[in-house]
């Protein structure tokens, strides 16, 4: 969809900091950026192997957690958090997958809310570690080896979330075109003939999981040191919410998909401020008008358009 | 070379293959028949290991495989082409080959080899390698079927009615297919309602009615006898 168009859009996407020139909007494009990368990682696992979780958001908080507790308490590097918070998160997805993926369909999804809560519950209560319900604040802000460069401000921090997410981006796509990503698909199609062509589905399965939980762990640790304060709630079926409506509204199984679903709902998050707690509501609106008139995301109206065009064109 | 004695598999609690005995040997072409739910898939699913059989025991090569998960036994050469040519519709032709290939004893090294062979067997395929499978006709998408499973090398392939929608001109060159495969050493385990075809390419034949082996014998003797022709041969 962006095919040729990439250089560009990396462009636009490169100035954009310079454009909006306000810092409150600079800061929505780091949220964005972060949610974004959030959403593809989700849309491994809801898109890619067609299994729905309801326990990402516990990832995102391990990784928050990990590079927090890490660099404040012993002596990490702030820029090798983000890679100590993949390999933690990824520790506990292999385990949480390698139990939960026995079981496929409305059951993984349910194990996958056990296990979400289990760690939400383990993160409020182990004080000691996380410092419970209160948080964690004054969290180092993101740095880089030998260059002096202030991270606390957004239209800084927003090109190494930009990076981040355009990195994992390509990822996704070389991944999706590799043959581990073709036996995905062909999982997600059908399990039993993928089985039958010799694929090891609950291997492959539990391989795209732990990627998955690996990736929500680097935006979670980008997110704590990005706000400076984190809490349990970043593990709440809030966060659960909010990232399977970027995947949903935006498109599953595609990669621009999720990346604007994230933009929607930050932007959304944002404008519909003043109606407070009403947001949800609304959110829950746009989720199921989705499922309802829009199974493909927002990316299927492009699809559509672009459909018609060529249709138009070759009559 | 393929031992199954005394196979039992259950859908819930009701069992639908009561211990089911058969054998092919190295080389050999060996026919299932049976009427409607006889139970022919599940046996080879059973074989497969897509599905647990709840008794009795696979045997292939003198090593037990009913333990194993499906890709394993595949490894192993014992290779299901589903009923129906089953086919992941968005993929193409080549990349039904590429996922055949997974599990090919000769690894990278005997892609390309393998990969001629079976373009000489199917050279249709060879020009449709970009076609997504859901957009061909019913006999291209047996042959991608095949083909697919050819590309895992197997030492025993397990045809679960092939000939299934297919033009009668179709099941010829199908037919002629087998019997390639045949002459190249792969022993074949053909599960086929056409009875008659079965038995013409077979060399030996198991007739099984709702989870039982009632009938087992040479193809040509079956084909004489009054109760396959009765029930199975129409005359
Ligand atoms: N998934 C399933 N769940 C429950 N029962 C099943 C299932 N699949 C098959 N059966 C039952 O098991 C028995 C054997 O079915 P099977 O599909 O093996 O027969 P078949 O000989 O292959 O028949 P066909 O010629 O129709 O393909 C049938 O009674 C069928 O109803
Ligand atoms: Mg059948």
């Amino acid at each position: 969809m962006i095919k040729g168009r990439l250089p560009l859009v990396v462009a636009v996407l490169g100035i954009l900091p310079f454009v909006v020139g306000n810092a409150y909007l600079q800061h929505m494009l780091v949220l964005w950026a972060i949610y974004a990368l959030l959403a593809l990682s989700l849309n491994m696992i809801v898109g890619y192997l067609g299994e729905l979780t309801f326990g990402h958001a516990a990832f995102f908080g391990i990784g928050a957690y990990t590079s927090a507790i890490l660099s404040m308490n012993y002596g990490l590097p702030v820029w090798l958090g983000p890679f100590a918070a993949a390999i933690v998160a990824a520790f506990f997805g292999a385990v949480i997958g390698y139990v939960a993926l026995r079981i496929v369909g409305p059951q993984f999804a349910i194990l996958t809310l056990g296990f979400g809560s289990i760690l939400y519950t383990i993160t409020n209560y182990w004080v000691d570690l996380t410092r419970g319900p209160m948080g964690i604040s004054n969290i180092p802000p993101f740095s880089l080896p030998g260059l002096d460069i202030d991270f606390t401000r957004a239209d800084r921090m927003y090109y190494v979330a930009l990076v981040v997410l355009l990195l994992v981006a390509y990822g996704c796509r070389a991944l999706m075109t590799s043959r581990t990503g073709r036996a995905f698909i062909a999982v997600r199609e059908n399990a039993p003939l993928a089985a039958s062509t010799g694929i090891d589905v609950f291997h492959t399965k539990l391989l795209g999981f732990t990627i998955a939980t690996a990736l929500a762990g680097v935006g979670g640790a980008l997110y704590g040191h990005y706000l400076r304060v984190i809490t349990p709630d970043l593990m709440s079926l809030q966060y659960v919410a909010a990232l399977i409506i970027m995947v949903i509204v935006g498109g599953k199984g595609t990669i621009i998909g999720p990346i604007i679903g994230a933009g929607i709902y930050v932007a959304l998050l944002e404008a519909l401020r003043v109606v407070g707690s009403l947001r949800l509501v609304v959110f829950a609106a746009l989720l199921t008008l989705c499922v309802i008139f829009l199974p493909g995301g927002l990316v299927s109206l492009w699809r559509r358009y672009a459909g018609r065009q060529a249709a138009g064109g070759a009559s | 070379m393929l031992k199954v004695s005394g196979l039992k598999v259950r859908y819930g609690n009701r069992e639908a293959l009561h211990g089911i005995d058969l054998e092919v040997g190295t080389g050999e072409i060996v026919t299932l028949v049976g009427s409607n739910g006889a139970g022919k898939t599940t046996t080879l699913k059973a074989i497969s290991g897509i599905l647990r059989a709840t008794g009795g025991q696979v045997e292939f090569g003198g090593e037990r495989i009913d333990r194993l998960s499906p890709h394993a036994i595949i490894a192993r050469g014992v290779v299901h082409v589903p009923e129906g040519r089953l086919l992941f519709a968005d993929m193409t032709v080549m990349e039904h080959l590429e996922l055949g290939a997974l599990r090919a004893p000769s690894g990278k090294a005997g892609y390309a080899r393998r990969l001629d062979w079976v373009f000489e067997l199917f050279p249709v395929l060879k020009e449709r390698v970009a076609q997504r499978a859901g957009t061909m006709s019913g006999g291209q998408q047996q042959m991608v079927a095949i083909a697919r499973g050819l590309m895992a090398e197997p030492k025993c392939l397990m045809l679960d009615e092939p000939s299934l929608g297919l033009a009668p001109i179709v099941v010829d060159t199908l037919a002629d297919t087998i019997l390639t495969l045949h002459r190249a050493g792969i022993a074949i385990l053909l599960v086929e309602q056409r009875v008659d075809l079965a038995l013409r390419l077979a060399d030996r034949a198991y007739v099984l009615e709702t989870g039982r082996v009632v009938l087992s014998g040479a193809a040509d003797a079956l084909a004489e006898d009054d109760r396959v022709r009765e029930a199975y041969l129409g005359a």
